[in-house]
């Protein structure tokens, strides 16, 4: 034990010396905060940043590329950003759906079900974007053992308006193209957390990464995890990992108290840090208004966060909150966010149905939000029934569509980019009918029964542009400067199509050429053979 | 029943008929290439019987030997004549594809340079020549000393044992070589942070690759790890005062804990070798590889056949080492280089033969010629191999669809391998090259994913989609067409016995 | 009745029935309109179109350009004008109807004129599709019509028409030989008393050619109001590569629907082919009355084609009411009726029960197409039957006609 805190302190003055030396560097980060339910939000953000690196320009793919030599950047993924000369990558791998009105804002915006990828690429060189995001998808898949593969160009669209980039772009005159595919039906996995941890420097042996237990992670109420690459002119090519994921202390507990631990939670404590980290910090979001005691003491407090410094304060460390005069928990919920959406396919026929979207303002001054849906060919709109609705009243002039892709069957999907303003303190109505097609028999999945899933509709909410009123309003003005462009997922559905027996080829094909053969020999009869008039009656035979 | 006589209508003629009939066939007929094009499955012939032809060619490399005898008492002439012989009668020059001709010339660039003179030291290598020193009271057998000495020097891989040939990894035009820094556990101590391996890759390994550069090309890539467990425990051993770890030969062969070492990506095709510098955890420390008789042996480093070279690098000191720099450092590259010669099946110099200088990265022209004619010589075996396993294939199943693509790679394939024995005698560098295009021409076209598309359909199913329609719709269909055929000839036949009325109707049975 | 009083009546009434909400339940029945000929998808192209959103980009909208400059640029198409025009169309197809009724008869005016007109205007499998406002009533008023217009020798007309119909409905080209020689023949029934061709079979290359302008000038117009080439291959090409697999009460669906990959372009090859085969042969055999010929094609369509809809059989049917000297020839016509009654209440309800109910499936409904199919193979044979049978007239009693 005594060896043990020596090399700690050892490690931990020559670990800095060694890290301010490189030109990579590698920070961690564990943000916790209670949500309005009594549930507990955890998101850990790995970041690593290669200093002075660019992202490879596509016009190089030619050419022998310069060595990766990398210290605390993750080779595997290094080498797909450079092989495919991918600029910005967001993947995010997602299971459950994100309650916006009891949670709020997720510390991550990307919280689909399911996965999504999306990409921004330079174009020029020989090697097309395309031809490079169909390898980048198999590569992906490859890495985190999720079937990325088939986000194939029938899932994938290029909505610029949503999906800006978040790092910058190197040579601000190259033209760069935005990919985005998601994939709902991909379940995010411990076979996809496994390869996710390998990333990270210190995998899950040390430093904050050893809180993520899977056994805890993947029995979250939600949870998921993401990559997320972007270049950011002045400092290099930044690779932060992320895992997010919502934790239900008061089901945990026996008393039904939101008392919560690290060791409750995860089931883990940090025993050690991890020696290359730059910053290893724990941000805990205090709770407000109420009794608490947190231990041990942090590093540093103020009203709303306590933070630990994982190499200064003692371990192994158990981060707690208690809160001593609450006896039972008991729910408050009004919608977190500043707007809400609901949306539902309705109609029980196989060939048709309605899509429905309730959009609510939850403030007291007029709200836009973009609307953006990627819908795959299963299920394709009649844009002419769009209509809106506010207390049964059209209101087709709350809608703007911005553009349309139609969809092609077996080639890609329709994008859908609409503007919708929501007037202060009201529900929006938006329906539009919609035909779901019929496949052929080789074209359905083999639990064809189950249905197939479609992604998530994305809003992104933003301020009304006449805002000549709301300058002189200090609530209103700190309304608008909160309502940044933060992506809001809905909920997947899922869509059943029609089938056709999958046990009749042989039999279709024998009956209706049998038809057909019957007619056309018939007839062929009756236009090549002669009249003839017999006698019938008693005198025959 | 009795047919009744009935007015002769215009539809019953036997032109109308007959004319409905050809219409019929017609649009059949013009449907016909449709048809074709629709059903058939798309066969280019390849060439099989040049497949064929190339079987059991073997690249030829003649090798020209200049024997300099000016500095011995011997006479020259004989000496030549005597080498030949012996040259003649070693069956492994021929086994290699040298045909080895021994002159008195002065020696060309390309020539190998033989130099006798008296003396008793071993023979020295420097460049393409070869100073062979004979002591005087060997000169009788000087001559059979000088062939065995260019048989080992030109043909250096009859004699490798088996185990150095296997661990020889298979040709690629272009490799990547992934050199990692693993630390077992980092966090408990005793490790190293980062390697300066910009400087230890400049100075231990870039003259080889360079040298090496007219066979391979290189992707260079490093990584740091900080957590690598191993998946075993090591004994422990008790060394004087001291507790030490070994690694006993078996547990060698499972050192590499692929599910726990992130090691490789799938991102490109082209093979990976892997050079790894194991630091141990304190725990583990000191580690070190002892052989089946529990003793420690002095090596610290092995070689995994085809996959790479693991180092264990001990520390002088335990803790924490922010940046692996320096001597230690240059060691560990040392033997990351002599193990890549080695899975690169750079041959060894024979025991008693010395390299006069070690300057050109210690591969010496007499090793880097036999290396090249080794790997042209399986190349041009290997695409062989590949195209007649094509051929037999495709004649093996019919349905097999044959594009033009594969038939483009084919014939690709022999052109570079005509090429290669072509340019054989010449330069054994550009046949390599051509040899090596033609494998991976061959392979492609091996591995088409067009020439699956049908294999599991098998031909009784199509009878099957085809038997419902066709075979209700063509029997009425040539039923009628030979009840023509007969009618009209019966007709030709009244014709010909005599005038007869015309009646533009059949004959019918009253 | 006079038919100057019961047309307009037969006309009001159906005018009355278009303007009531029962065309929302129709529209998007399947027995009633095809991907090609959907009403929500026609109004689904004009909004992409009005929209700057190349409506052939996607693989919603399938009907002929014209149609889309039509209402997007002529008629707005909306609940009113729909039922108007959709009448219109259905007044015109029995006003042509009653027009070939007098030219076959060689008579200004007949006593069965309003009959015939009822019996377009009433036929289930006409009116039901006119009420889902489906596109295929325009095709089988432009047939009639272009029909009607080659019996009074009007070729420009009459070709004018077909080729619209045909850039409406591609396998309407069936049609094209049948009324070439229908403009060099007379219209009048000569069933009875068949005779060889008679007139210079040479004549109709003119025509033929004024056809193939016709053709050229409609299919500029749309590549001009697309401003590309898509619409041809997502008009016409759908009739020949069936890219939509939704039910109707024809046989390609299903078929392609089950069919392996691998043989799916060789069967939509041989179907299509199929399709050709009886043009030639039923106009050689029917040479001496081309209209029924001409008949005869359009039962052929109604059971072959790729997007069928119950008007393709409703106009066929509708058609025997011109051709009342077969009906004493008639074989089975009681077991032909029954046919017709058992698939159209199985039809509807069996896709009821498999898309909307979801207790039946797919084998259902393609047993009642089957049925269907059937139906209209009897009354397509027993057609041809009649009329050959009708030339040899009536024979003796204890005599009997067959075919050897």
């Amino acid at each position: 034990m005594r060896l043990s805190v020596k090399s700690f302190l050892c490690s931990l003055c020559l670990g800095t010396l060694a890290v301010a030396r490189l030109s990579e560097e590698f920070n961690e980060e564990l943000h916790l905060r209670p949500l309005p339910d009594g549930k507990l939000a955890a998101r850990f953000s790995f970041s690593t940043l290669l200093k002075g690196a660019t992202p490879r320009h596509p016009e190089t793919l030619g050419v022998e590329d310069e060595s990766q030599l990398y210290t605390l950047f993750p080779l595997a993924l290094g080498q797909i950003l450079r092989e495919y000369a991918v600029t910005e990558l967001h993947l995010t791998l997602n299971a459950g759906n994100w309650n916006y009105d009891r949670w709020g804002y997720p510390d991550e915006p990307g919280v689909g079900t399911g996965a999504e990828l999306w990409a921004w690429m330079g174009e020029g060189g020989t090697v097309t974007v395309d031809s490079r995001w169909r390898g980048l998808r198999n590569a992906l898949a490859g890495l985190f053992c999720a079937s990325l593969g088939s986000l194939d160009e029938q899932r994938t669209t290029s909505p610029v308006l949503t999906f800006q980039p978040e790092g910058s772009l190197p040579n601000g005159n190259a033209s760069y193209q935005l990919r985005h595919a998601t994939l709902p039906s991909e379940h995010v996995c411990t076979e996809n957390l496994t390869p996710f941890l390998k990333l990270l420097p210190c995998k899950s042996l040390s430093g904050i990464a050893s809180l993520l237990n899977p056994h805890k992670l993947f029995d979250a109420d939600w949870h998921g995890l993401g990559v997320h690459v972007r270049y950011l002119e002045s400092a290099g090519v930044e690779v932060r990992l992320a895992f997010q994921a919502v934790f239900d202390p008061v089901r945990a507990a026996s008393d039904k108290r939101r008392d919560w631990s690290l060791s409750a939670v995860f089931d883990r404590r940090i025993e050690r840090v991890c020696p290359v980290a730059r910053s290893s910090v724990i941000r805990v979001r205090l709770p407000q208004n109420e009794v608490y005691a947190i231990i041990p003491s942090p590093s540093t407090m103020d009203k709303t966060y306590a933070t630990y410094i994982v190499q200064e304060v003692g371990k192994p460390l158990d981060v707690a909150i208690i809160r001593p005069e609450e006896t039972l928990f008991e729910y408050l919920i009004e919608p977190q966010t500043h707007i809400s959406v609901h949306r539902t396919l309705n109609g029980a026929s196989q060939h048709a149905g309605q899509l429905a979207l309730t959009i609510t303002n939850n403030h007291d001054i007029q709200l836009q939000t973009g609307y953006l849906e990627t819908m795959p060919w299963l299920l394709q709109f009649y844009l002419h029934t769009l209509h809106a609705h506010i207390d049964g009243m059209p209101r087709d002039d709350l809608v703007k569509l911005i553009s349309y892709i139609p969809p092609l069957p077996h080639v890609q999907p329709a994008l859908l980019q609409a503007v919708l303003t929501l007037p202060p303190k009201t529900t929006l109505w938006l329906t539009m009918d919609v035909v779901k097609p019929f496949l052929a028999y080789t074209e359905h999945p083999p639990d064809a029964q189950r249905g197939w899933d479609l992604p998530p509709a994305v809003f992104v909410p933003f301020a009304s542009q006449n805002g000549s009123e709301t300058d002189s309003d200090p609530q209103l003005h700190a309304v608008l400067s909160d309502v940044r462009s933060t992506r809001m997922y809905t909920p997947v559905l899922l869509v059943d199509l029609a089938t056709p027996d999958f046990s009749m080829p042989y039999n279709v094909i024998i009956m209706s050429c049998t038809l057909i053969a019957l007619i056309f020999g018939m007839v062929f009869n009756l236009l090549t053979r002669q009249f003839v008039v017999v006698r019938v009656g008693e005198q025959s035979s | 029943m009795d047919a009744v006589s009935k007015p002769a209508l215009a539809f019953e003629s036997a032109f109308t008929r007959r004319s409905i009939i050809a219409s019929y066939f017609l649009v059949i007929f013009l449907a016909l290439p449709l048809w074709w094009k629709t059903t058939s499955i798309e066969r280019q012939a390849l060439p099989v019987s040049r497949v064929y032809a190339a079987t059991g060619r073997e690249l030829a490399f003649p090798i020209h030997v200049a024997l300099d005898t000016r500095n011995c008492e011997v006479g020259t002439d004989t000496i030549v004549q005597e080498v030949r012989h012996h040259v003649e009668n070693n069956g492994e020059f021929k086994q290699n594809g040298l045909s080895v001709e021994v002159s008195s010339a002065t020696a060309t660039a390309n020539d190998y340079q033989v130099v006798l003179r008296p003396g008793t030291r071993d023979p020295i290598v420097d460049g393409r020549k070869v100073t062979v020193e004979v002591a005087p009271e060997h000169a009788g057998v000087a001559a059979l000393q000088l062939a065995d000495t260019l048989a080992t020097l030109l043909t250096p891989y009859t004699s490798l044992r088996s185990s150095q040939a296997e661990r020889v990894v298979t040709y690629s035009p272009r490799y990547r070589l992934a050199f990692t820094l693993l630390n077992e556990d980092a966090a408990a101590g005793n490790a190293a942070l980062s390697w300066d391996v910009q400087n230890a890759l400049a100075a231990q390994l870039s003259p080889l690759l360079e040298r090496l550069s007219v066979l391979h090309n290189f992707t260079i890539e490093s990584q740091v790890q900080y957590h690598g467990p191993l998946a075993f425990e090591p004994r422990a051993l008790q060394v004087g005062e001291q507790i030490e770890h070994g690694l006993t030969p078996g547990d060698l062969t499972v050192f590499v804990n692929s599910a726990e070492w992130t090691l490789s990506s799938s991102v490109s095709n082209d093979p990976v070798l892997h050079f790894v510098a194991f630091i141990p955890s304190s725990k583990h420390s000191p580690l070190r590889i002892v052989d089946s008789n529990g003793l420690p042996t002095s090596s610290n480093a092995f070689i995994l056949p085809q996959w790479g070279g693991i180092i264990i690098h001990n520390p002088q000191s335990t803790g924490i080492v922010p940046t692996l720099a320096g001597r230690p450092l240059d060691t560990i590259f040392a033997t990351f280089r002599q193990q890549l010669s080695a899975l690169l099946g750079v041959p060894e110099l024979p025991p008693h033969v010395h390299a006069r200088t070690r300057g050109v990265a210690g591969v010496t022209d007499w090793q880097l010629d036999a290396l090249v004619r080794r790997r042209a010589a399986e190349n041009a075996a290997s695409a062989q191999d590949t195209l007649q396993s094509i051929v037999r294939l495709v004649a093996q199943i019919e349905d097999m669809p044959v594009g033009e693509d594969v038939k483009g790679d084919v014939q690709d394939a022999l052109a570079a391998l005509d090429q290669a024995y072509s340019t054989a005698p010449s330069s054994s560098t550009e046949a390599l090259t051509f040899a090596s295009k033609a494998q991976s021409v061959a392979s492609r076209a091996f591995f088409n994913p067009g020439m699956l598309a049908l294999l599991y359909f098998p031909t009784e199913h199509k009878w099957a989609v085809y038997a419902p329609l066709f075979a209700s719709v063509t029997a009425p269909l040539l039923a009628s067409l030979i009840r023509e055929v007969l009618a009209w000839k019966k007709e030709r036949k009244a014709k010909a016995r005599g005038p007869q009325p015309v009646d533009s109707q059949r004959p019918k049975a009253e | 009745m006079d038919f100057i009083v019961t047309f307009p009546a037969l006309v009001a009434g159906r005018l009355v029935l278009a303007l009531s909400p029962l065309t929302h339940y129709l529209r998007d029945d399947h027995l009633l309109s095809s991907p090609l000929t959907s009403y929500s998808r026609l109004q689904e192209g004009i909004y992409l179109f009005k929209h700057g959103i190349d409506p052939y980009s996607g693989s919603t909208f399938r009907h002929s350009p014209l149609l889309l400059s039509l209402f997007s640029t002529v008629i707005p198409l909306n609940e009113v004008t729909a039922a108007f025009l959709w009448t219109a169309s259905d007044a015109l197809a029995a006003w042509s109807l009653v027009r070939i009724w007098r030219a076959r008869q060689n008579v200004s005016s007949s006593s069965r004129d309003s009959l015939i007109a009822g019996l377009y205007l009433l036929n289930p499998y006409t009116f039901l599709p006119s009420l889902g406002q489906s596109t295929s009533s325009f095709e089988n008023a432009l047939c009639l019509l272009s029909l009607m217009l080659a019996c009074q020798k009007q070729a420009s007309a009459s070709l004018l028409a077909l080729a619209f119909l045909i850039q409406l409905s591609l396998p309407s080209i069936l049609l094209l030989l049948p009324l070439l020689l229908l403009l060099i023949s007379e219209p009048t029934s000569h069933l009875a008393s068949p005779f060889f061709f008679k007139t210079d079979i040479r004549r109709i290359t003119p025509l033929a050619g004024q056809f193939a302008a016709y053709i050229l000038l409609l299919s500029g117009a749309a590549t001009l109001v697309c401003g590309n080439l898509n619409w041809v291959e997502k008009t016409w090409g759908a009739s020949l590569t069936l890219p939509d697999l939704t039910p109707n009460p024809g046989l390609w669906w299903y078929f392609f629907t089950e069919m392996f990959d691998h043989f799916r372009p060789f069967f939509l090859i041989v179907f299509s082919v199929h399709l050709l085969i009886y043009v030639l042969p039923l106009c050689i055999k029917f040479q001496h009355d081309i209209l029924y010929a001409c008949y005869l094609l359009l039962g052929i369509l109604s059971i072959f084609k790729a997007y069928p809809t119950l008007s393709d059989p409703g106009l066929f049917l509708s058609m025997l009411s011109l051709f009342p000297e077969t009906f004493p020839y008639l074989h089975h016509p009681i077991v032909t009726a029954l046919l017709h009654l058992h698939a159209a209440l199985l039809l509807p309800l069996f896709h009821y029960l498999w898309l909307n109910q979801g207790t039946g499936n797919a084998n259902f409904f393609y047993a009642s197409t089957l049925v269907f199919g059937m139906a209209n193979g009897a009354a397509l044979l027993d057609s041809i039957w009649a009329g050959l049978r009708i030339a040899i007239g009536e024979v003796k009693e204890e005599h009997e006609v067959l075919q050897e």
